[in-house]
């Protein structure tokens, strides 16, 4: 009876470990590589494209992959989903298994570029006859080194207010366009309960957005000469300012309130969060709940001075050094995201903003109030720094001291003589990647 | 005489060809990467492009790295924490479970169950159990009149909450070692002390722990190796926030590695790594040896 009875509590866990699994594997879509085989008669040439998304992203890309296969028949492009993506295509580009494209988190383009693992596109955009001014400026930047440049963006975005309309509203205020007003709206959508935060009024959880408030103080991450940090400035103090006032005399936010609230449960869906900075990525898991979630989009607010900010990301396709047909690769980069149909047809599909200007000209994006608001806060976004070492200036330099500044446990100005003294440092040790 | 030379001789080329599997596979992916990294860790290798000679440039730069040895000091602070709570946990819920009792085996298969929880996953519970305003803990606290902190986001309780998530998993794989331990101690120490008037406490302190030494040297070994290289618990719960308080030498090796590509640098931090887990082992090892068991 009793072992009877831890076999059955033994075999239950398994069983239902066995059924998580597989109910993994169905939600990461097993399905590779079906499309390679093409007649054994023609020849067409065989790429390889490679990217890290899976799931539904998989199935995007499929689509715009068979869409590219139907169109002619001298190419055939395979995507193939590579979960740890860069670190195989380290491996791949020394030993020849290198693919024929690659989907590129832009920022990486500092790292990697110096490095000839990537090949400079600027030969073929000449022969075709494309300009580079057909893109967004930043993002061609953002894929650029020593005036070449290695590939072509697929994707931007940057992040704008997102607020929730029924609770502004309630409160009487309108979506904010500065400083002033987003302090005010905050103080007045934020409820607590005695000692328990409800309703936040404006999210403060992010510090890797420091950033985008720099710009909108008009400063800037790094110094001229882009060698070494330039925010302990008097821009960079108005920022702390902003963020003390908020959370610590204004209260519109709690330390880690947002912590661990995946979706579902996500603050702002569940109506305790007022406004945040998030970005386009977002719109389709806001928009799924309908009724129950009223929001609507305006461009960051502007800072004291009236400057605007914010940061734009995003993705492109680079074909690596390795590759064995780079003219080929060439033509499916260019079929994607330099032609206007294409670029619209993955925007649509994806839901992303395409890199391409005039593809964002379509009513798709220009008449929807969802969308536009970002096209306005695309015209003054910016990159983030061209430096190798930048990410880890910010996320062990710079952050880590932010996050001690909110907490109260170090003073302003520590707080910014800190973060440029390991900032710095971080830079110089991480600079060097010939 | 002869015929059991020969057998013994049998017996011993067998054993060689039992164990030259293991060994190869040692090898191939033990032994050679530790040879290789050591060399790494005297070029600037970036897996792509270049691998020159630069001497003890990386050690040199390793001096100074600051949050390197602030990674350090925080997970020494984790080991001290976590260790010694590891084995006293784990040999009470051993003993615990070691009564025979109706129904002890469902028992210490659910003391075992978090075990076999992924580490990923039962940390994103956990976070979500840990939420400072809709999280059970402090909901619980809660109807003390307590209020409870942001477990993660705040530099005093952070590290804590880890070591509580770790100690949680980790105590059901020991409890069972551990009572393979007890198990294995025989019955007529226990009969004879009893007849000379050994109380519970006697018994305890004079042949449970002694005759436990090996085991808790396994445990304790174990405990400090897995101690010094945390990373996936602290990643998904804090991501080495707020402040740098939970970041570890893992992580920091596996940012230089394979995000910044200073593959000879990290093999530097590593190796370094490496040879405090040896001192750790070794001060244990001598910690545990002064203790001479009775039989």
């Amino acid at each position: 009876m009793k072992r009877w009875l831890s076999v059955t509590a033994l075999s239950a866990v398994l069983f239902s470990s066995v059924i998580g699994c597989s109910g993994n594997n169905d939600g990461g879509g097993d399905k590779g590589g079906s499309g390679g085989d093409g007649g054994g008669g023609g020849k067409p040439v065989e790429l390889t494209f490679w990217g890290d998304w899976g799931g539904e992203g998989q199935k995007q890309f499929e689509t715009m992959v068979d869409a590219f296969n139907k169109s002619q028949d001298r190419i055939r492009v395979k995507y193939v989903l590579q979960q740890d993506m860069i670190t195989k295509f380290l491996t791949a580009a020394t030993s020849g298994g290198s693919p024929d494209i690659l989907f590129w988190d832009r920022w990486r383009t500092s790292l990697y570029a110096p490095k000839n693992v990537l090949h400079p596109i600027d030969e073929y955009l000449e022969k075709d006859g494309l300009s580079k001014d057909a893109f967004y400026g930043e993002s061609i930047k953002e894929l650029s080194y020593n005036d070449k440049l290695y590939g072509l963006p697929l994707t931007v975005d940057a992040r704008a207010l997102f607020y929730n309309k029924k609770i502004l509203d309630e409160a009487g205020v309108k979506p904010p366009t500065t400083w002033a007003e987003l302090e005010e709206a905050a103080v007045k959508t934020t409820k607590w309960n005695g000692s328990k935060l409800e309703v936040a009024g404006f999210s403060l959880g992010d510090n890797g957005l420091f950033n985008m408030y720099l710009q909108q103080a008009g400063g800037s991450m790094l110094s001229e000469d882009g060698l070494k940090t330039g925010f302990n400035s008097e821009q960079g103090r108005s920022v702390l300012q902003f963020w003390d006032k908020l959370l610590n005399e204004d209260k519109v936010y709690k330390v880690g309130f947002e912590q661990g609230l995946g979706e579902g449960t996500d603050a702002f869906v569940t109506g305790k969060l007022a406004m945040q900075y998030t970005g386009p990525w977002m719109l389709s898991t806001y928009k799924k709940y309908g009724k129950d979630l009223d929001f609507g989009i305006v461009p960051p607010p502007a800072g004291p001075n009236g400057d605007k900010g914010s940061v734009m990301g995003g993705f492109g396709l680079v074909i690596p050094e390795g590759a064995k047909h780079k003219e080929e690769a060439w033509e499916f980069v260019k079929w994607w995201t330099a032609n206007k149909d294409n670029a619209l047809l993955w925007a649509k599909t994806s839901l992303n903003m395409p890199g391409l200007k005039e593809a964002l000209e379509d009513p798709f994006f220009k008449d929807d109030p969802f969308w536009q608001p970002f096209m306005e806060t695309l015209e003054f976004a910016k990159i983030r720094p061209a430096h190798p070492g930048y990410s880890v200036m910010e996320n062990d330099g710079l952050i880590p001291n932010l996050q001690l500044f909110q907490q109260g446990e170090q003073g302003l100005e520590d707080t910014l003589n800190k973060s440029q003294t390991q900032g710095d440092k971080l830079l110089a040790d991480n600079a060097d990647v010939k | 005489m002869a015929s059991i030379s020969k057998l013994g001789r049998h017996q011993e080329k067998m054993a060689f060809l039992f164990i030259t599997p293991t060994m190869l596979l040692f090898a191939a992916f033990t032994i050679v990467p530790v040879v290789m990294a050591m060399f790494l860790s005297f070029t600037n290798y970036d897996v792509v492009s270049r691998m020159d000679f630069v001497g003890v440039d990386n050690y040199k730069r390793l001096a100074g790295d600051a949050l390197f040895w602030q990674t350090f000091k925080n997970v020494f602070y984790y080991s001290i924490i976590f260790v010694p709570l590891n084995i006293v946990i784990s040999l009470m819920l051993g003993m615990l479970m070691n009564f025979k009792r109706m129904g002890i085996k469902l028992f210490r298969t659910m003391n075992y169950l978090p075990t076999l929880t992924s580490a990923v996953a039962a940390a994103t519970v956990w976070i979500w159990l840990l939420h400072p305003e809709f999280g059970l803990v402090n909901g619980i606290l809660g109807y003390f009149g307590i209020i409870g902190p942001a477990w993660l986001a705040q530099t005093e309780t952070a590290m804590l909450s880890i070591i509580l998530v770790t100690l949680w998993q980790s105590v059901g794989s020991n409890m069972i070692i551990y009572i393979a331990g007890l198990q294995g101690i025989p019955e007529y120490l226990y009969e004879s002390a009893k007849l000379d008037g050994a109380t519970a406490f006697d018994r305890f302190r004079y042949i449970t722990w002694p005759q436990l030494r090996p085991t808790t040297f396994l445990v304790s070994t174990m405990s400090i190796i897995g101690a010094l290289q945390l990373f996936d618990q602290a990643f998904v719960l804090t991501q080495g926030g707020p402040g740098n308080v939970t970041k570890t030498p893992v992580y920091l090796i596996y940012q230089q590695g394979f995000n910044q590509l200073q593959m000879g640098y990290a093999s530097a931090q590593a190796f370094i790594l490496a040879i405090a887990i040896l001192i750790f082992s070794f001060i244990n090892m001598r910690i545990n040896k002064s203790e001479e068991p009775i039989v």
